[in-house]
């Protein structure tokens, strides 16, 4: 039963690994990825300081196995080889490319091979010079120039904009003139243009980087933008409260032109303060009257005060009076006691 | 006199085949890249694209493990790009009748050969084209049963065919980016 399982671990990794052997950091097989920028130039990269366990060589040939070639140009990252970089003349377009990374681990050969073909891996470099020429009818035309050798075998790609748009249009362009139908001249429109390798010079899927973008639209338009920011965030909130405070100021000063038309009901109590708390009610005193006058005005006589009442007539009441005898004579009655009721009574009551 | 007229005359002609071109090209489109470009972006590449996708299709793991010795790798020569498409095109006619290859993928890659050899108006060593392009008009139902099994294994046919279809693809780019001007 050992016997077998001893048989049977290397068949199953034999199996597992292939006929290469297995690296011991199996986990963490680089891969090569290389990037032809505008045909100028190439760097092929397989890791970084952090991801690479082992400093790896990379061999390269295009036809033959034997015409194997070492990388001149490594680039590194503090001493471990990260990547290798070609020169316009160590590349060939349209013939496979083999690349072969080898490193020693632990007494273990490490080997990754990978077979490309460049003209799939071409990123060309953004276009320039993009010019905007005023057409008629509305009409705006975008041109642009480029960098890359075949112009006739990039397709591109114009991302434009207006400063009333939320988002950007994307459209898709095989020759090197966009036109937009219609514009609006008060509008501030910004343009984007990339380029990448047409499905009938190559299967790449690389774009180039965005383009230089270039404008379109009246000048005021934009200082007017920034204008209405400043309006929007500045002006507006302090103009509302300058407002409000001069509403409450008025609020204030109103209720003053309300009582000068409303005046209120004067209260002179504070002019008789004097009378009623210093001189106590005392109105002479308080008018300043001399005290030889107020004496003046008291009387020094006293005088009787004669009450006269008229007697009820009586039922034999001779009518020969008004020939011969004298109308009965008024005699005064004395006195009434004090108390009794007197219609004069209140009418000198002082003496 | 007519052995004078015979001696004469008779070197001429093993002159003649000495120097005419070696690589004479049997294909009549030489000179006429604009046309070849124009049946090439309106019909051809459509037909490459769908090849390319159906041999994507088919596992190439087992191909990569295959000793590429054993494969036969077709060049885009330099200068030499309609030749290298006619050779590749010419090749790939031999896969139609190849029973371990999935009929799908062979009636499409006998498709885009003919397809080809018809736009360059190229011909083939021994009739091939003549013998196989006729028949191959409208794409035919797939034959499930074999494909599935020829797609299931993996042999070296279907290896050379894929490395022939991706040879093929890359000469037609070359070509279409020499004459875009």
């Amino acid at each position: 039963m050992a016997a077998l399982a001893t048989f049977l671990v290397p068949v199953l990794l034999l199996l597992l690994c292939g006929p290469d052997p297995c690296p011991a950091a199996a986990h963490s097989q680089p891969e090569v990825k290389c990037v032809l920028f505008n045909e100028e130039y190439m760097n092929c990269t397989w890791g970084s300081r952090e991801t690479l366990k082992a400093n790896y060589s990379l061999y390269y040939w295009y036809r033959n196995t034997s015409n194997k070639v070492e990388c001149k140009h490594y680039r590194q990252d503090q001493d471990i080889r990260v990547g290798c970089h070609f020169n316009q003349n160590e590349i060939i377009q349209f013939q496979p490319f083999h690349v072969l990374l080898k490193a020693s681990m632990g007494g273990s050969t490490l080997e990754i091979s990978k077979r490309m073909e460049l003209q799939d891996l071409v990123k060309p470099d953004a276009p320039v010079n993009l010019t905007i020429h005023n057409m008629s009818n509305n009409q705006l035309q975008l041109t642009w120039a480029t960098t890359y050798p075949k112009a006739k075998c990039l397709e591109h790609a114009v991302k434009y904009k207006s400063n009333k748009d939320t988002d950007w249009m994307e459209i898709s362009v095989n020759g090197d003139v966009f036109s937009l139908p219609s514009v609006d001249y008060k509008k501030f429109y910004t343009f984007y243009v990339r380029s990448k390798v047409n499905k009938y010079c190559g299967r790449t899927q690389l774009w180039s980087e965005w383009s230089v973008p270039v404008v379109w639209g009246s000048n005021s338009t934009s200082k007017s933008t920034v204008h209405w920011f400043w309006i929007h965030t500045v002006l507006i909130p302090i103009a509302s409260c300058v407002i409000l405070l001069v509403l409450v100021i008025l609020l204030v000063r109103m209720e003053r032109v309300w009582v000068i038309l409303m005046p209120r009901i004067p209260n002179p109590s504070k002019n008789f303060d004097e009378l009623f708390i210093t001189h106590n009610g005392n109105f002479q005193e308080w008018a300043g009257v001399p005290k030889d006058v107020v004496e003046s005005f008291k009387p020094n006589y006293s005088e009787n005060i004669c009450y006269v009442s008229e007697l009820p007539p009586k039922d034999s009441y001779d009518p020969l009076w008004e020939s011969s005898n004298p109308p009965p004579s008024v005699m005064p009655s004395a006195s009434p006691a004090p108390g009794e009721h007197s219609p004069y009574k209140n009418s000198y009551g002082r003496v | 006199m007519f052995h004078a007229f015979f001696r004469s005359t008779l070197p001429v002609l093993p002159l003649l085949l000495v120097l005419s071109p070696v690589n004479s090209s049997s294909c009549a489109m030489e000179n006429k890249t604009t046309e070849i470009h124009v049946k090439y972006e309106n019909i051809l590449i459509h037909d490459i694209n769908e090849l390319v996708n159906i041999s994507a299709q088919n596992r190439d793991r087992c191909c990569k493990n295959k000793n590429d010795k054993n494969i036969k790798v077709f060049f885009c020569n330099d200068t030499q790009e309609i030749e290298s498409l006619q050779s590749m095109a010419c090749n790939m006619l031999r896969f139609f009748h190849k029973q371990r290859i999935s009929k799908a993928f062979r009636w499409k890659a006998a498709f885009v050969s003919c397809g080809t050899l018809q736009v360059l108006k190229c011909k083939c060593e021994g009739h091939r084209k003549e013998k196989i392009c006729p028949h191959v008009n409208v794409f035919g139902k797939e034959d499930t049963e074999t494909g599935e099994q020829s797609r299931k294994k993996c042999n070296q046919e279907v290896c050379e065919l894929k490395e022939n279809i991706s040879s093929l693809r890359s000469c037609w780019n070359k070509f279409e980016k020499i004459i875009s001007r």
